[in-house]
């Protein structure tokens, strides 16, 4: 028990270390002085919308969430798909119901 | 784990719902990944709901300040450009669901007996969502905001009788103005919400009480239709779903997050190009092509009527094809491919 | 080192390793939300207000400015110069008067005292008004924090 415990709490403390890692550079961003932002056109009347203004260091964090988020759903998806198959198996056999009813064989 | 379990037990008896949970089963067929738009939808509003409330913070309702609010979210707080547009692309993919939603039942004729009362409340949560999606394009009060809702507060006016004394009500006086900007917010964060709630909460009811329906084909197959359990076969794969459509939602909000324009102006003159969101624009575009007069009655009022019967008839449709399960419904089938496919065309024409 | 067993199962490991990814990426979702709820802090680098205001001052008389969303005292001391405090009681908070004729900053909410140099001198407040660095540069007078 004590031995599982440890590699799990390994293997969170690994995930929570990337997530943390994974903010440094926002976390940077935020403690610059906001005079870091690219400067919003004048809004003069009939201008052109200005797009939503971001600061370049900002950027890149957000490039880092955007592949971290890709990443994390591949990942889920291919363990997902191991749970998906192992239910879809158990339904197949009947063992779900197994408990419920008496046990009858494979097929039935 | 287990001693909170039986202490929530013996207080709330959550079983019978976990129990009902644990024996659901979800027809399986090749129709089955409809299946997944229902629940999507509400993905997709709870986020909604968290994002709004987040904005809500910040934004400030008034004519004076709600467009520099707004400004305020993008340019000075932490990462506010990107709740705002979060929500703005979440609305998109909403209402997307909700349409493609609306598509499959319709296709599936899963609105007749005893589904009735299920498809009347999902009408009415679409009319809650376009509204949603109206009353919140005001919010930041920029020209585009202001031009649009002018226009869409307009057309309640070509009706006869109750239209002018509507478009008053809609706009809270004779033109668009702050009290319009009031009237709207109070609409989008309070009324709508609790309108929408509160029918979800009898779409849901009435869904797990009739359980999915099984589209006419499968059933006639004569066999009994295979089904998954819904824990843990449908809701694993739900999940995978839901994570594809996040990771959709976080790019799209990522790379392509909206702007501001400059702030409303009341006494300007329309700004070029403006247009309402794309999920108006089949609507928008019928209005502008519409002739200006027919069989010598103003145009505009017969285009709006013919919008409303439209309404009417979707909302109704499950009264007006009563038919028992065993009919196919070609025609249904033809209408609804017919409304796609002019929402689609008369969509893409409004933006050339 | 070979292990004679494994430490625990196949199944428990993937559960840990679905539950924690999980729960990475929606901690990576939701800390954007909390950056955004904490906005950043509103108090100015420095304030700059014309000389001309302050001039004629008499010295022990307070003026006011303001210094961000907070009051800001200027008292004249005896050889023409100038210490600034931001008016805020170091107490709960709460803005502080200053009373001319006792030469004292008073807080109403708890009847605290401050002297005229800041020092807290009788009710509640734990410390001195909080300082901030004055300097004359030209026509304008510059308040900084202190560093």
């Amino acid at each position: 028990m004590n031995g599982r415990r440890r590699m799990i709490a390994a293997a969170g403390i690994f995930l929570l270390g990337s997530l943390v890692v994974s903010g440094v550079p926002e976390a940077r961003v935020q403690e610059t002085p906001q005079v870091a932002l690219k400067p919003a056109p004048e809004n003069t009347p009939g201008q052109e919308t200005p797009a939503a203004p971001r600061p370049p260091r900002e950027q890149m964090a957000v490039y880092v969430l955007l592949a971290w988020v890709w990443l994390s759903i591949a990942v889920l998806l291919g363990l997902l798909r191991l749970r998906v198959r192992e239910a879809d198996r158990v339904f197949r056999m009947g063992l779900d119901r197994a408990a419920e009813k008496t046990p009858r064989g494979p097929g039935y | 784990m287990n001693v909170l379990r039986a202490w929530i037990e013996d207080r709330l008896g959550l079983s019978a719902v976990t129990g009902f949970l644990a024996k659901k089963d979800v027809p399986r067929h090749k129709h089955t990944f409809l299946y997944y738009t229902g629940s999507s939808i509400l993905l997709f509003l709870v986020i909604q709901i968290v994002t709004g409330v987040l904005l809500g913070f910040y934004y400030q309702p008034t004519l004076a300040e709600a467009n520099a609010s707004v400004v305020r979210i993008m340019t000075e707080m932490p990462l506010g450009w990107l709740v705002r547009s979060v929500h703005s692309w979440s609305a998109t993919f909403m209402i997307a669901l909700v349409f493609a939603h609306l598509l499959g039942i319709a296709f599936t004729k899963a609105y007749r007996k005893p589904r009735e009362a299920t498809w009347v409340t999902g009408v009415l949560l679409l009319g809650a969502s376009l509204a949603f999606g109206f009353t919140g394009y005001l919010l930041p009060w920029d020209e585009l905001s202001l031009a649009a809702t002018k226009v869409g507060t307009d057309l309640p006016k070509a009706l006869p009788v109750v239209g002018p004394w509507l478009t008053q009500v809609m706009r809270a006086g004779g033109d668009v103005t702050g009290d319009t900007l009031s009237r709207f917010f109070i609409f989008h964060v309070s009324v709508l919400p609790l309108a929408a709630m509160a029918f979800i909460g009898v779409h849901l009811f009435l869904v797990q009480r009739h359980g999915m329906s099984v589209p006419h084909e499968e059933e006639r197959k004569g066999v009994n239709v295979p089904v998954l359990p819904f824990w843990p076969n449908f809701a694993f794969r739900e999940a995978g779903v839901w994570l594809v459509l996040l990771g959709l939602l976080t790019t799209s909000a990522v790379l392509a997050a909206p702007g501001i324009g400059p702030q409303a102006d009341l006494m300007a003159p329309a700004p070029q190009g403006i247009k309402p969101e794309w999920y108006f624009l089949f609507m928008f575009q019928t209005l502008k092509v519409f002739p200006a007069r027919v069989l010598g009655l103003n145009g505009e009022m017969f285009a709006v009527l013919i919008m409303m019967a439209g309404m009417a008839a979707l909302l109704l449709l499950p009264f007006i094809d009563n038919r028992p399960f065993e009919r196919k419904g070609k025609v249904i089938t033809a209408l609804a491919w017919t409304g796609l496919a002019y929402a689609i065309g008369m969509s893409i024409w409004s933006l050339l | 080192m070979k292990l004679p067993y494994s430490l625990f199962s196949r199944r428990a490991f993937l559960n840990s390793l679905i539950g924690g990814w999980l729960a990475a990426l929606g901690a990576a979702f939701i800390s954007p939300l909390v950056k955004y709820i904490v906005p950043p802090t509103r108090e100015p680098d420095q304030v700059s207000t014309p000389l001309a205001d302050f001039e004629n001052m008499a010295p022990h008389t307070v003026k006011g400015f303001a210094w961000g969303n907070k009051p800001g005292f200027l008292k004249k001391t005896d050889d023409g110069g100038f210490i600034a405090f931001v008016g805020v009681c170091t107490h709960l908070d709460c803005n502080v008067s200053f009373v001319a004729e006792q030469r004292r900053f008073y807080c109403a909410c708890h009847e605290g005292w401050y002297d005229e140099n800041g020092l807290n001198v009788a009710g509640p407040p734990p410390a001195p008004l909080r300082r901030l660095a004055v300097s004359v540069e030209g026509d304008a007078l510059i308040i900084k924090k202190q560093a």
